[in-house]
């Protein structure tokens, strides 16, 4: 399976995702919106699959590579929020993303080949990513709720429950962050001899987690006021956004960082 | 945030005082940044390092088990004290994100000469406002963790313990061995011994340790055929390029519009040129290149383009094939996959180790690891020197202890989840 047949693929599977969240919109039964979301997934999963057996390698590496993970986590996190909590408009919101994210990777997707530099090649890579994808996938959806409460906190009726929800998947998100950074250390030793260098990708890792655990401190409070706590989840995520993409682009990090694998 | 009737610096604290507080310790950073500029890691190695952690220690215990009910203790246990805390940190962090950032091995003079040089900035890691922050944090860390064995007990207590303590090792570990780690670079020859390393510093040094390079092997992908602009030497398409990575003799790719068929191969090819006329002949020696043989057709052209494409080596120069005056087809230099050395290792204390090196693949031997670090890159796959980087760094276990219990605990803080208490209605 190649790059070229994405479309199909990824068309597919946002049809699902958006037949799915439209009835879970409508409905109260969440057996079909689980259903077709899951279909879904198993479409878009399938071809990445198919990507990882004609690279021989995990499709990790490029940009276009991870944000392919992403686009599938993406409605994974809103399937099991759905389940868990029942909000009918979780899938919405992530079928959008992750569709932002497909297109992306339709109009401009990278160059793949199949070379892998030998400081990839070890048993923590891939955990290392796919956790952290996930774990993206999971903040990026805190976020969209986030800016959901910020807009329309006067209309919001069970306040205490969203943010009981938003404190679950923040749990869940920065267990899997830290999980990501840590396998990243016990790599890096492995690879290159030290286990933290302040590299500015792992600045800006270190500053996402702080941002993270900011909020969960935070929170801790009784009194913590609901919109303080959003903001800040929103900050952390832009950090969150310039550790995954921004280090390529920042002045602090142009041919410095050992962690960029894009090809010139 | 907090309403109360309180004022500032009445008791008990909230996050107002913690935000003077931490500006405070970050000020007095500053100013000693100011006075007496960097901090030299090296000067705080063994045994000041061990002296600093102790004396830590003992100042921490002390303030626990004799002043745990003064208020200021108490607040320097609790979330007060935690929020502004992280959060200058956060704000150093997130400046050194922006600046970049410096090798602690460079001079002051060497440095950009802009204002950002005296504060510190170019090198975050080891200036005081920076570490002073840390150590902040560390104490609040460990009197929060102090305080909690005070409290009733709960399960909950396994997670709290193990982010808490773990990131209290780590972090103190890290900060404390920085000191003590060494790291050499040893460049070895194919069939010799060395002893010698050099530091960070360029200076070198006689380690307890002796490498011999049995073998040395360099394993490369196949190599790639590309269509480059003959000005610029770009890679076309400008702004998606394309290259394609050879399959074997027989395949038909299209290249920036170009059909390229692949007619023959050779990955011991050597190239000889007569007057005008450049052959390429199988010549299976050091110093022998890839070669493949296209065939490019695009309706622009008359009659199709033939000849030999090479990536050359340390003996031959690349080869390009001219399409037109605008464009070639060339081949890039080849991808690694792997470079593995076998190697003999010999210790001061007589052990003698045979083992396999490779990136990823470490050895470990007494205190020290060694590292797959380089090889002659002008020399390609026919280098025959290997470069190890040889590390000892005493303060790992402790870092690794602490990594792991952070591990386990975001494990539990996956399962767990958030208290529930904390969840109140409306
Ligand atoms: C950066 C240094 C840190 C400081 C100063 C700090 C401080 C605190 C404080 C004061 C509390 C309240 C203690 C109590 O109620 O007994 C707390 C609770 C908590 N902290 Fe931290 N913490 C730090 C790092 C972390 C890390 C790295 C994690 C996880 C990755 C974490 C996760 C938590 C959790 C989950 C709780 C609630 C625990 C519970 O009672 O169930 N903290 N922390």
């Amino acid at each position: 399976m190649s790059w070229d047949s994405f479309i199909y693929f990824s068309v597919a599977a946002v049809i699902l995702w958006t037949a799915g969240a439209l009835i879970a919109l409508k409905g109260e039964k969440k057996t079909v919106p689980s259903l077709l979301t899951a279909l879904g997934l198993a479409v878009f999963f399938a071809f990445i699959l198919g990507l990882w057996f004609s690279l021989e390698r995990p499709p990790l590496r490029t940009m276009g590579e991870t944000r392919l993970w992403y686009s599938l986590f993406l409605p994974l996190a809103g399937l099991l929020t759905y389940r868990r909590w029942g909000y009918r408009w979780i899938l919405s919101f992530t079928t959008v993303l992750s569709a932002v994210f497909i297109i992306v990777n339709i109009t401009k997707p990278d160059i793949h080949n199949k070379v892998l530099m030998p400081a990839l090649q070890s048993p923590w890579f891939a955990p290392h990513v796919i956790i952290y994808m996930f774990s993206y996938a999971i903040l990026g959806a805190v976020t969209l709720i986030a800016i959901y409460y910020l807009v329309r906190e006067s209309k919001i009726s069970n306040k205490g429950r969203l943010m009981a929800m938003t404190d679950n998947l923040v749990y869940v998100g920065t267990a899997l962050i830290t999980m990501g950074m840590l396998m990243g250390a016990i790599w890096a030793k492995a690879a290159w001899g030290h286990y933290w260098s302040w590299d500015p990708k792992e600045t800006w890792a270190a500053a996402t987690w702080l941002g993270y655990l900011l909020y969960i401190h935070y929170r801790l409070r009784r009194k913590a006021s609901n919109k303080t706590s959003m903001y800040i989840l929103i900050v952390a995520f832009l950090m969150l956004q310039i550790c995954w993409v921004g280090v390529n682009y920042l002045p602090s990090a142009q041919g410095r960082s050992v962690h960029t694998y894009t090809m010139e | 945030m907090e309403k109360s009737s309180r004022k500032i610096w009445e008791h008990p604290w909230g996050y107002a005082e913690g935000f003077i507080v931490a500006s405070g310790v970050l000020l007095a950073g500053l100013m000693l940044q100011l006075t007496i500029g960097n901090i030299d890691p090296a000067a705080f190695g063994f045994p000041v390092n061990i002296i600093i952690g102790a004396l830590f220690m003992v100042g921490l215990l002390s303030l626990h088990f004799f002043l745990r009910r003064k208020k200021i203790v108490r607040w320097l246990s609790g979330v007060s004290s935690t929020i502004p805390a992280i959060s200058l940190l956060l704000a150093v962090i997130v400046i050194m994100g922006f600046t970049p950032q410096f090798s602690d091995h460079v001079s002051q003079e060497q440095l950009p000469p802009t204002p950002l040089r005296g504060l510190g900035w170019y090198q975050m890691t080891t200036s005081w406002p920076f570490v002073q922050l840390c150590f902040y944090l560390l104490t609040i860390l460990g009197l929060t963790t102090l305080r909690r064995t005070t409290k009733k007990r709960g399960w909950r207590d396994i997670g709290f313990y193990l982010n808490h303590v773990g990131l209290f090792l780590a972090l103190l570990g890290g900060m404390l061995g920085s000191g003590d780690m060494k790291r050499y670079t040893m460049s070895v020859k194919e069939g010799s011994v060395e002893w010698r390393g050099t530091d960070q510093l360029g200076q070198m040094h006689e380690l307890p340790i002796a490498i011999q390079l049995d073998t040395f092997m360099i394993e490369e992908y196949p190599p790639k055929l590309v269509i480059i602009d003959n000005q610029t030497g770009r890679i076309l398409p400008a702004d998606r390029p394309e290259a394609y990575m050879f399959e074997g003799v027989g395949k038909t790719t299209t290249l920036a519009g170009n059909r390229v068929e692949i007619l023959d191969f050779m990955a011991d090819a050597a190239i000889v040129r007569d007057s005008n006329i450049v052959n390429f002949v199988h010549m299976p020696m050091e110093g022998a290149t890839n070669a493949i043989k296209v065939r490019v057709t695009h309706p622009s052209l008359d009659h199709p383009v033939e000849g030999w494409v090479s990536n050359g080596s340390y003996l031959y120069p690349y080869e390009v094939l001219y399409i037109d005056s605008t464009t070639s087809v060339a081949m890039p230099v080849q991808e690694v996959k792997k470079y593995t050395s076998k190697v003999t290792v010999y210790t001061k204390s007589g052990h003698v180790r045979k083992a396999e090196i490779e990136v990823n693949r470490p050895l470990s031997i007494e205190n020290k690891v060694v590292y797959q670090y380089s090889y002659d890159e002008t020399r390609g796959k026919y280098s025959q020197v290997s470069i190890f980087e040889i590390v000892t760094d005493p303060w790992l276990a402790v870092v690794y202890a602490g990594i792991f219990m952070l591990l386990a605990g975001a494990l539990f803080m996956f399962i767990a989840g958030p208290r529930q208490e904390a969840t109140p209605e409306g």
